[in-house]
């Protein structure tokens, strides 16, 4: 590591501008860099990420006189190569809409007082901390450590999730700390943790350079992931005739524009469209089947079909009080039992089930167990050409003939000799109410043909946010989860982190099920008193959000948000807090590819707002030993233990605080801040040094700084938990020096392909003597049985092997019917971020689509009487929203469907969608629900 | 400084004394510390000014293209130095760009954008940074990548990664955001809120962000 690092450190040093340019024989005229350079002589430009998705492009930032005045792409960074999508160039303006958030803002009556159904006011940091601290001792008083909650982020920076995590986890001691990111690939995880034993992809994006063949499974890359659009654009255009593109999808969108073959299917079914190439290789093309390497590295397996769709169940509180009404009680019924329809009848044959019968659900958990290929074999037999054309056809109007000749051509290619491919996949495979289950069957097809972990080859899980992998991920700021994939269940992992977190043994909490849904549903409950909103916006974002913005409201809780921007998540909460945003921090993100990337701090944060780090760090100075470490209650008559004794055994007292434990120990304070230091030197570090702005904190008094650095901190200690478990990443200096570093990072190499022993020194260690190693340790040692369940529960070891599983096609639970004869899908715009609230504040993004557009089929539309550019509402079992109909529309959706994108606080959809989750990943499923559409 | 701070608080509650309940004052939230007096509705908060709980009387802003044709209309200032150029004509019958069909560059090439009146795509499109064989198959990974790894080649035809205009140039709708942007542009060339100059020596220029 130190040698690679000393190395480049050198050639960076030595290598100005005009002398990189002459190494690659670049003509340079003399008078032209003269004049560039005086221009730009007051400008300083620095590297950063961008902040938006999660293909984690590199930026170039220039700042004059504190204020960010324009981005440029990146030539050096590897990921876009130059080039920005518009969202990534306008990073310039994202931070400086007029109505930034300067000062906390706190609900109050007349005389100063909180009040719930007060009005903000104004108040100091120290009086909003006390708030906090006040209303987290209530709610630790009433529900015990379930009653705090966090609804945390993708966006977070690597640094934040870790100070969060730390502070709920360990301090706390709640799990109730789930990020938005469960909206956005919990089910790819599952997947993951299924399949490899280890989370996140085993490709990179130079598969996208090295293949014949991009398939695009429920993923619009063209406006989702504009730079892997433009690289794929890029391949397709090298070689038009070997290269081919395959878009996938419930509706015709800018991914189909440059596809060679578009194919519109109908909702859920990409179930039975995986199953079907599964089905063509064993049955039609067995050949094709690489038996040596399916021996070596594969296992079947089958795991519980009926298993509900993470709706809630009955008996629960809010259903009790009858806060859901007959009509949404309809869908709501199917969690307890469904009958099996004629369209999942055959798919379900192999389990026993027949049309009509009534399907009883129960909670399935994650448990698999392995089956034999011919049982396998057996279960894919329903997926015949003929079956499988005939549930997946999704528009109307085309020719099931020509359907299937697209089917067809879909097998021949995956099956292809020598034909390497690549699956992506995004939103449309994870926000899935069988998602987990989808994302297994990607690498079903992969692995039959052995072109997964391939140079040009895999199915590869792109992921919606920029730090959903780095922090959310990696971080593990999961409710179930802990950093580098340990498990808050797992008695041997609390011992390691609490172990590195100098906590107590039996301080972590081991009961980890307060997913983003739970916590809404807890809120609505009364179970959850406290709830912290970071980096996100979970009352804009979140299925039948109708219950939870009345919840935050009506309810007796205390919720708090953290933002740039008041946001409607700030807007229906108690206390608001102005938080410093992604430029005006120190930080790291994590891409898709496991690229990890850092930034410098380049601007003062606006007002007195501060990082999230900062707040959370302030937060800790407020809780002591005695006041969370004692006795604290569970749900069901469990108990978390008494520590306090341990913890004196350990040197603290009663009295010593969270932050001195957490953040300010003797660890903390050996990372030194220093103006001679190359990555420090002049640059604006607020947390650790204050700044020209002497924000009055969290104690009343001028915050001066922790004096210490605690961004590379927090960023060394969470890394040590990943260092030599295959997650390991480099120092925090060489990020500084790098365009980021795709993990594991061994001997100062990142890793491209893991699980290949020729490229990841992981897999090469477990010296299998052949081509791959699929080490990941979850799950691998597996009962034995059939697909209708374990016959023999003597486990056997799955070492280095990775996991083929049978699973079915089955409907939503929700689909179009006379009343709601429509499908609803949601999802994102190019031109704006998630909900808006940074690029609807940029003017140029803003103009470019200033509303969420109803997009639907011209003939849908005439027969609603509807006109183009008309108001109509979008009505489902939960609510309604207004929207203008899009007929002509970048989207252009079959009959029997409707797009509308989420990013509109105007157009707030979230209000019709369903609360669905895939069972297994709680993941969302915003992608399906029936609605009624009519003039307004 | 601090004399600024205060005439801006001033100035700040005059409008909020002046606007009354007008709930459309974007300034409102800026609130500066100390003006405790002040007190913010939830409406009045953000982009969206009506009840959060109904939809009842809750509309989007409408989109208004220009409807002038290329060629016609009246180009805008770019956002700031080098920044993507945003859509000043109608695009009606111009998209989606196939790969069969891109009709952006039936005019914005450069050999004949000037003659159509057209910002000519700059030299900056013609330049393909991406290697064009992956150092990945030759063995070298991003991590011993080097500044002399950066791949600049000058070419003739338009690249491959810059084929999807509408990836970073948009229409732009005539109406006004809600909420105003104190983002201040500007161009360290005489023309730089008409022209890329985003090429030669700049495309290294300050790479290396460590000197």
């Amino acid at each position: 590591m130190s040698k690679m690092s000393i190395s480049r450190r050198d050639f960076l040093k030595s290598s100005a501008a005009a002398s990189a340019a002459a190494a690659i024989g670049m003509a340079v005229p003399s008078d032209l860099e003269a004049k560039s350079n005086a221009a730009q002589s007051d400008w300083r430009w620095d590297k950063a990420a961008c902040r938006f998705c999660g293909t984690g492009c590199g930026i170039m930032l220039a700042t004059k006189g504190g204020k960010i005045v324009a981005v440029k792409g990146d030539p050096a960074a590897p990921v876009n190569r130059g080039l920005n999508c518009i969202k990534g160039y306008f990073n310039a303006k994202i931070m400086y809409g007029a109505d930034r958030l300067t000062t906390p803002l706190l609900r109050m009556d007349e005389k100063g007082n909180f009040d719930k159904k007060g009005k903000f006011r104004p108040v100091s940091w120290q009086r909003a901390f006390d708030e906090m601290e006040t209303h987290i001792k209530k709610a630790l008083k009433a529900s015990g450590p379930e009653g705090v909650a966090v609804f945390a982020s993708g966006q977070y920076t690597v640094m934040e999730g870790y100070a969060a995590q730390k502070m709920m986890k360990g301090g706390f001691r709640s799990n109730a700390i789930d990020p938005n990111a469960r909206h956005c690939m919990a089910s790819a995880v599952v997947g993951f943790y299924q399949t490899f034993g280890i989370d996140e992809p085993s490709g990179c994006y130079d598969d996208i350079e090295l293949t014949d063949t991009i398939v695009s499974w429920g993923s619009n890359m063209a406006e989702m992931h504009p730079i892997l659009w433009s690289r794929v654009t890029d391949r397709k255009l090298s070689d038009p005739e070997r290269v081919k593109v395959i878009n996938m999808s419930t509706y015709r969108h800018r991914t189909s524009d440059l596809a060679d073959t578009e194919i519109i299917f109908s909702p859920n079914t990409d179930l039975a469209l995986w199953n079907y190439i599964a089905h063509e290789i064993v049955y039609n093309h067995p050949d094709a089947i690489d038996w040596d390497f399916v021996k070596k590295h594969i296992v079947f397996a089958a795991s519980p079909v009926n298993m509900g769709y993470g709706m809630r169940r009955e008996g629960e509180k809010s259903l009790k009080d009858g806060k859901y009404s007959a009509k949404e009680m309809e869908i709501m019924a199917k969690e307890m039992k469904k009958v099996v329809s004629a369209k999942e009848a055959p798919a379900l044959a192999p389990y026993g089930y027949k049309e009509g019968d009534v399907m009883v659900n129960n909670p399935a958990g994650l448990a698999h167990w392995e089956i034999s290929f011919e049982e396998y074999k057996k279960f894919l037999k329903p997926y015949t050409l003929d079956y499988v054309a005939e549930i997946s056809k999704g528009n109307p109007d085309e020719d099931i003939k020509e359907f299937k000749k697209k089917l067809k051509e879909l097998a021949d290619l995956y099956i292809e000799k020598g034909r390497k491919v690549v699956s992506f996949w995004t939103m449309g495979m994870n926000q899935h109410t069988r998602g987990t289950w989808v994302n297994t069957l990607a690498y079903n097809v992969h692995f039959l043909l052995n072109k997964q972990a391939l140079p040009g080859s895999g199915a590869f899980s792109l992921t919606g946010q920029p730090s959903a992998c780095g922090t959310a991920r990696e971080v593990g700021t999961f409710c179930h989860r802990l950093p580098a994939d340990m498990m808050v269940k797992n008695p041997a992992h609390r011992k390691i982190v609490e172990h590195s977190w100098k906590i107590p043994e039996g301080t972590l909490n081991p009961v980890g099920n307060q997913h983003i849904m739970k916590i809404h549903r807890d809120i609505e409950d009364g179970v959850v008193k406290f709830a912290w909103v970071n980096v996100c916006n979970p009352y804009q974002d979140t299925a039948s959000a109708s219950h939870w913005i009345k919840a935050a409201r009506e309810m007796d809780n205390f919720i708090v948000t953290s933002d740039g921007y008041p946001g409607i998540s700030a807007k229906v909460s108690d206390l608001i807090l102005p938080s410093a945003m992604i430029y005006e921090k120190w930080g790291a993100y994590g891409n898709a590819e496991r690229r990890t990337q850092h930034w410098r701090q380049q601007v003062l944060p606006v007002g007195d707002a501060m990082s999230d780090t900062w707040q959370w760090v302030e937060l800790s100075k407020r809780f002591t030993v005695k006041d969370v470490w004692g006795e604290q209650p569970l749900r069901g008559g469990k108990k978390l233990p008494d520590v306090i004794a341990k913890a004196k055994a350990m040197g603290y007292n009663e009295n010593t605080t969270m932050y001195e434990i957490l953040f300010a120990n003797d660890r903390a304070r050996s990372y030194k801040l220093d103006p001679e230091d190359p990555i420090q030197a002049g640059f604006d570090n607020s947390e650790c040094l204050g700044d020209s702005r002497n924000v009055v904190g969290s104690d009343g008094k001028v915050f001066k700084g922790y004096g210490f650095f605690i961004h590379k901190y927090l960023f060394e200690e969470y890394a040590d938990f990943g260092r030599g478990h295959g997650h390991d990443l480099a120092d925090f200096d060489t990020y500084h020096k790098v365009r980021g570093l795709k993990w594991p990072v061994v001997d100062g190499k990142e890793t491209q392909w893991r699980f290949n022993v020729k490229y990841d020194p992981y897999a090469a260690r477990e010296k299998t003597g052949t081509t791959h190693a699929f080490y990941g340790k979850l799950a691998k040692a597996l009962m034995q049985g059939d697909l209708n369940g374990v016959k023999d529960k003597t486990k056997k070891s799955l070492k280095n092997k990775a996991k083929i599983f049978a699973r079915p096609y089955m409907d939503p639970p929700e689909m179009p019917d006379k009343e709601y004869p429509l499908w609803l899908s949601t999802g994102r715009v190019l031109e704006h971020w998630h909900s808006g609230t940074m690029t609807m504040r940029v003017p140029e993004l803003y103009r470019a689509v200033p509303e969420a557009l109803c997009y639907m089929h011209p003939q849908d539309a005439k027969e609603k009487g509807l006109k183009q550019g008309g108001l109509c509402w979008v009505e489902s079992r939960r609510g309604k929203v207004k929207a203008r109909v899009e007929t002509r529309g970048r989207n252009r959706p079959s009959r029997g469907l409707v797009f509308v994108p989420w990013f509109d606080e105007k157009v707030f959809i979230n209000k019709v969608c369903l609360d669905a989750t895939c069972p297994q990943s709680k993941q969302t499923d915003f992608k399906k629900c029936a609605v009624k559409i009519y003039k307004a | 400084m601090k004399l600024e701070n205060q005439l801006s608080i001033g100035l700040l509650t005059a409008i909020v004394l002046l606007a009354g309940c007008n709930e459309a004052n974007s300034a409102a939230p800026a609130a500066q510390k100390s003006v405790t007096q002040q007190v913010i509705s939830e409406e009045s908060l953000g982009l969206r000014k009506t009840n959060l709980y109904t939809e009842a009387d809750t509309t989007a802003d409408k989109t208004t293209y220009t409807t002038s044709a290329a060629g016609e209309s009246k180009k805008f200032p770019r956002a700031f130095q080098d920044a993507p150029p945003m859509i000043p004509h109608s695009t009606e019958g111009m998209l989606p760009i196939t790969i069969k069909n891109n009709a952006c560059t039936g005019c914005h090439l450069p050999e004949v954008a000037k003659d159509m009146g057209a910002t000519p795509i700059p030299p900056s499109h013609f330049t393909d940074f991406r290697p064009s064989e992956s150092y990945a198959i030759k063995g070298v990974n991003t991590s011993s990548e080097t500044m002399a790894h950066v791949s600049i080649k000058t070419k003739k035809r338009l690249v491959g990664a810059r084929f999807n205009c509408s990836q970073c140039h948009a229409p732009q709708s005539t109406g006004t955001p809600v909420v105003e942007s104190t983002f201040k542009p500007e161009y360290s060339d005489p023309d730089g809120a008409v022209k890329s100059n985003w090429n030669g020596s700049r495309f290294t220029e300050y790479l290396d962000t460590l000197k």
